[in-house]
């Protein structure tokens, strides 16, 4: 467990750096300079000399990576291009919306996706069985952005059930406020991710319910529920794991198309309007605080991943 | 270093005081019958009946012994009874299955689970499969505690647990309690298995092949182990097998089947010595013997049936030896019926013609089998394998930096002459793989020297390897995993003639010659593998191997994947062709009594190193090394005829790491007989009685009686 704990941590140091160098790097791939960017077309030789020295473009390459990356440890991203404010400001200011949402969203995807699973790995010809089915190849197919239209089309324009926008309201300030303005996006977000979670687990559970362990498990007389629960699902779940991780990076990544249908005021907005404008420190700060929450959660899964199997921890 | 199964069943009879007399078996009501049972299943080729009207009682206190080669039901027909089989396939399941009187067929689900475990309870055959890998051991034992006694706290079930554990002689069974399935030996888990099963002390026991996939000398543990439930338990219990070895050394009573049914049921040594049904005795036929020198073997002609078509009549007709096409046999469904004492039963029309069959199996009539000729070792050998040595590396750590090294061969050496066979017999993991891969460099050699035909392997470029392999050939295990599937049979036989650049109209006859000669029909060769059963597909397999005149043929366990009767024909094929053509075998495989039939000269392999060599006879019938006799007293024999005086006690614990083998003598940690000078000065292979032993107290070992030996 020990050392394939140590071997994991290095591993995610070392990719996470590399991640950091792509993410300094890509602005050099774009066209226009962020000086040029900033101060217009117009702008005199000295005034972009100046502003560069101020956003630290000055000096040979690797000085300018380690001055950013050193800058960035020590939780300075620099300044948004555009409002001035500091680059953490801006993306503090959103995390807490896109956690919120990206924890709606999965405990939505987890409640569907676990019963739904079950019930088409276990009784694959029932009514149930063939109707989840069919959930499942909808949910596949669906587009999330045509989802998240639809749902206000009927809940909110014309039934009005439920706001349009979403307005960010903090689930340990308004707890009921909060679920009102998150459950439309988390839905359009889960009814897709659900489908592909559900679908995974369906198939593993069905290879579990035929190994030799679980006729053990039924040959000691344990009832058909218990066998289920104590057995198939602990190790149906393994690959699971690994698919709920990557979509947990993705949903903490901001979810940036729905985001933009519901007017959602989360990372993924912001990204989407920082690449707009161009605002490349903005960008920057975002993409690497994506690139390490989704490693960071890698990681996670891959240490989850020993605690559910012995033979992974102790080995 | 003796046995723990015993110590540990003698320490359980304090814990289970309440000993059941196995006194009164046959008289009274049985714990288990079977009646009618019907098993179909549905597939593209058809309905299959796999179990095909089959009946079988059990009495409290016996084993009786259901006996018969792959796919004659017998799994089907257990599985079936207890509602364990689930496949979606599954058509219909018909007929009586009673546990005490009660028809577990018709009972609901939940009512039958309640007696699953409790009532009866069941050992698998691949324990390390049937665990949950997830799930510490302990608490996979305790659940089955739990689940029938509600009111089990976990603390206490924990005790009786450790209790049961204890037991069934696995060491430290307070820390083992709390470890998973995976670090567990294959032994060890089948232990594991077995105290599951007895937790509640039920009725019937029913062990499915539960040592199949294990070592002589664990399955000796787990046969005697097996034993010690029973008295302690009082239960019924159904062992099923397909080797007669292990019939003979535990069955009470047999039961034969074949095509899904019982074609013969009979107290043990009738079954063995007066048969009343043509199989059983063919069977016994075809059996190499340990205890008997080479013969040539009986094997039963053709396949077993096919269970999507099963004909009219006797399903055994088309492959009866007395039968021999009397109408009776082809037209009317041969019903059992019980023997002229009232004991036993027979489904054969003609059951008192059986037993003649093994007199003629006893007449050492055809002894044209591989006489052993005197000096025919002179000459340069085909083989010649000098201080092989390989060694893998453990990875591990942060780095994984190699941490330390396998030594899977170390230091072995060997020689082959031309038209004779070199058996090499040892447990998994002892390193006769290896050695063979070796020989073709499919490992590469860490050091030492090989050389075929005088040619060295190991220094052979490309062009020189590529011919050694050709004059070098190997039959695998598994024959379908070595011919390509895509391929017709006859094309993969072609494969290595297309390769040399001979032209088709001569490859097409040089496969209709070799299919000939492994007594394949030339029509077939445009047929898939995938067509063709496990012995047909070894052909295949010897053919391809034969298509470019190989001097030395590599043999690693090329029958262990078959049926009894299958694997005779295919071990006089091997025979046969060795006469023809005077090729060199070295052949591999942990059965004693098939190496014993096929070989001229033994080597015994215990870690990576040869502790004995010899000619058969000396090393089967004096053997020297304290390894090879423990090994040799773990095979079952097929005779139950004064088995009781066999009793003895097995080779204790499983072989060691080869990754950290012990000091001196790589044995020294479960030799009965080990002195102080064992640990300390590893013993040299040195020529003992005609043969080589490598072992320091090998002058004596000869005069110990088989018993005090262990
Ligand atoms: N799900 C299934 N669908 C179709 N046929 C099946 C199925 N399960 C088993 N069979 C067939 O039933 C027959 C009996 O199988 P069974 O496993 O009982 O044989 P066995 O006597 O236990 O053999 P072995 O010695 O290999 O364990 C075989 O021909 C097998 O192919
Ligand atoms: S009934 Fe006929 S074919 Fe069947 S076993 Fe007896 S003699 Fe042979
Ligand atoms: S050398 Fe010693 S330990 Fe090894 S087999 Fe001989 S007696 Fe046993
Ligand atoms: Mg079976």
């Amino acid at each position: 467990m020990y050392g394939h704990l140590v071997r994991r941590l290095l591993q995610f140091a070392v990719v996470l750096v590399l991640g950091s160098i792509a993410v300094w790097a890509f602005t050099f791939a774009l066209p226009g300079d962020p000086a040029t960017v900033l101060l217009g077309s117009d702008a005199s030789e000295s005034e972009l000399a100046a502003t560069r020295a101020r956003l630290g473009l000055d000096g040979s390459i690797v000085q300018q990576y380690l001055s950013w990356i050193g800058h960035a440890v020590g939780g300075d991203l620099g300044a948004s291009y555009y409002s001035g404010q500091p680059v953490v400001r801006e993306l503090l200011d959103r995390i807490p919306a896109t956690i919120q949402l990206a924890g709606f969203a999965m405990t939505l995807t987890l409640l569907i996706a676990v019963p739904v699973g079950i019930v088409v790995a276990l009784r694959p010809h029932s009514v149930a069985g063939r109707v989840l089915q069919g959930y499942l190849t909808a949910g596949l197919a669906v587009p999330t952005f045509w989802l998240g239209l639809l749902l206000i089309i009927v809940l909110a324009v014309q039934l009005q059930w439920l706001p349009a926008a979403s307005d960010f309201v903090p689930i340990w300030r308004d707890p009921a406020g909060a679920v009102t303005a998150t459950i439309l996006p988390a839905v359009a977000i889960a009814v897709h991710t659900s489908s592909v979670t559900a679908r995974f687990l369906a198939t593993s559970l069905g290879e579990v319910m035929g190994k030799d362990y679980i006729r053990t498990a039924r040959a000691k007389g344990v009832p058909e529920r218990d066998v289920i629960r104590r057995h198939a699902l602990r190790n149906a779940s393994l690959p699971t794991v690994t698919i709920v991780g990557l979509q947990l990076g993705s949903f903490l990544g901001g979810t940036v198309v729905i985001e933009a249908v519901f007017n959602y005021p989360g990372l993924g907005r912001l990204l989407y309007t920082a690449i707009g404008e161009r605002d490349y420190a903005l960008v920057q700060g975002g993409v690497l605080f994506v690139v390490a929450t989704f490693l960071l959660l890698n990681l996670l899964v891959d240490v989850f991943y020993a605690v559910l199997d012995p033979r992974i921890r102790l080995t | 270093m003796s046995g723990g199964a015993l110590d540990g069943a003698t320490r359980g009879g304090t814990v289970h005081s309440a000993l059941t007399p196995a006194a009164d078996r046959g008289a009274g009501q049985p714990v288990l019958s079977l009646r009618d049972l019907v098993v179909e299943f549905t597939t593209p080729a058809g309905v299959v009946r796999a179990v095909d009207g089959m009946s079988y009682d059990v009495f409290g206190g016996e084993t009786l012994s259901v006996v018969g080669e792959t796919g004659s039901g017998k799994s089907v027909s257990v599985l079936a009874a207890l509602g364990l089989l689930r496949t979606p396939n599954l058509r219909r399941v018909s007929g009586q299955a009673l546990l005490g009187g009660v028809d577990l067929l018709t009972l609901p689900e939940v009512e039958l689970r309640r007696r699953l475990g409790r009532d009866v309870a069941m050992i698998f055959q691949d324990a390390i499969s049937a665990l949950n890998p997830v799930q510490r051991v302990g608490h996979q034992i305790a659940e089955a505690l739990r689940v029938h006694d509600r009111a089990l706290t976990a603390a206490a079930a924990r005790v009786r647990v450790v209790e049961l554990l204890d037991m069934v002689g696995v060491p430290h069974a307070d820390a083992r309690y709390d470890q998973y399935p995976h670090q567990f030996s294959g032994g060890m888990c089948q232990r594991v298995m077995i105290a599951m099963a007895i937790a509640n002390r039920p009725k019937v026991l029913i062990a499915d092949e539960p040592t199949t996939a294990l070592d002589v000398s664990v399955q000796a543990q787990i046969l005697d182990l097996l034993r010690v439930a029973r008295e302690e338990t009082g239960a019924g219990v159904v062992l099923i097998t397909h080797d007669l070895g292990v019939v003979a050394e535990t069955a009470d009573r047999v039961s034969v089947t074949y095509g899904g049914r019982i074609v013969e049921s009979g107290e043990v040594t009738q079954i063995f010595t007066r048969p009343r049904h043509p199989y059983t005795a063919a069977l016994l036929g075809a059996l190499p013997r340990l205890d008997t020198a080479a013969r040539r073997l009986l094997p039963i002609p053709g396949q077993p049936p096919d269970p999507s078509e099963l004909p009219p009549g006797c399903a055994f007709a088309p492959r009866c030896p007395i039968s021999q096409g009397r109408s009776v046999c082809t037209e009317q469904r041969p019903e059992a019926r019980p023997g002229p004492d009232g004991a036993g039963v027979s489904a054969c029309h003609f059951p008192d013609e059986a037993a003649a069959l093994l007199t003629r199996a006893d007449s050492p009539g055809d002894t044209t089998a591989s006489v052993s000729g005197g000096d025919a070792a002179a000459g340069s050998p085909v083989l010649d394998v000098q201080q092989a040595v390989a060694r893998f590396p453990v990875r591990s750590g942060v780095l994984a930096r190699p941490s330390a090294w396998v030594h899977a061969v170390d230091g072995v050496s060997l020689r082959v002459p031309a038209g004779r066979t070199l058996g090499l017999v040892g447990e998994s993991g002892c390193g006769k793989t290896t050695l063979a891969r070796l020989v073709l460099r499919l490992v590469e050699p860490t050091g030492g020297r090989i050389l075929v035909d005088g040619r060295d392997v190991g220094a052979a470029g490309r062009s020189q390897l590529r011919q050694i392999r050709r004059s070098a050939q190997m039959v695998f295990q598994d024959p379908y995993a070595s011919l390509n599937p895509r391929l017709s049979v006859g094309d993969n036989v072609a494969e290595p003639l297309r390769l040399q650049g001979l032209p088709y109209a001569k490859r097409r006859s040089q496969v209709a010659d070799l299919f000939a000669r492994v007594g394949l029909r030339t029509e077939h060769a445009d047929r898939l593998p995938s067509e063709f059963s496990g012995g047909q597909r070894q052909r295949v397999a010897i053919a391809r191997a034969l298509a470019s005149r190989p001097g030395l043929l590599i043999l690693d366990e090329p029958v262990s994947a078959l049926d009894v009767s299958v694997q005779a024909q295919v071990l006089n094929l091997l025979a046969d062709l060795q006469r023809e053509s005077a090729m060199a075998y070295l052949f591999v495989s942990h059965d004693l009594a098939v190496i014993r039939q096929v070989a001229d000269e033994v080597a015994v392999m215990y870690l990576g190193r040869i502790v004995e060599s010899g000619s058969v006879r000396r090393v089967y019938d004096d053997p020297r090394h304290p390894y090879t006799r423990a090994l040799l007293a773990s095979v079952p024999v097929p005779d139950p005829v004064g088995r009781a005086d066999r009793r003895r006690v097995p080779l204790g614990g499983d072989v060691p790491s080869p990754v950290d083998p012990p000091s001196g003598c790589r044995f020294r940690t479960r030799c009965p007989i080990a002195v102080a000078i064992c640990a300390e000065k590893e013993p040299p292979l040195r020529l003992v009685a005609g043969g080589h032993t490598a072992c320091h107290l090998a002058d004596e070992t000869a005069d110990l009686t088989p018993e005090a030996a262990r």
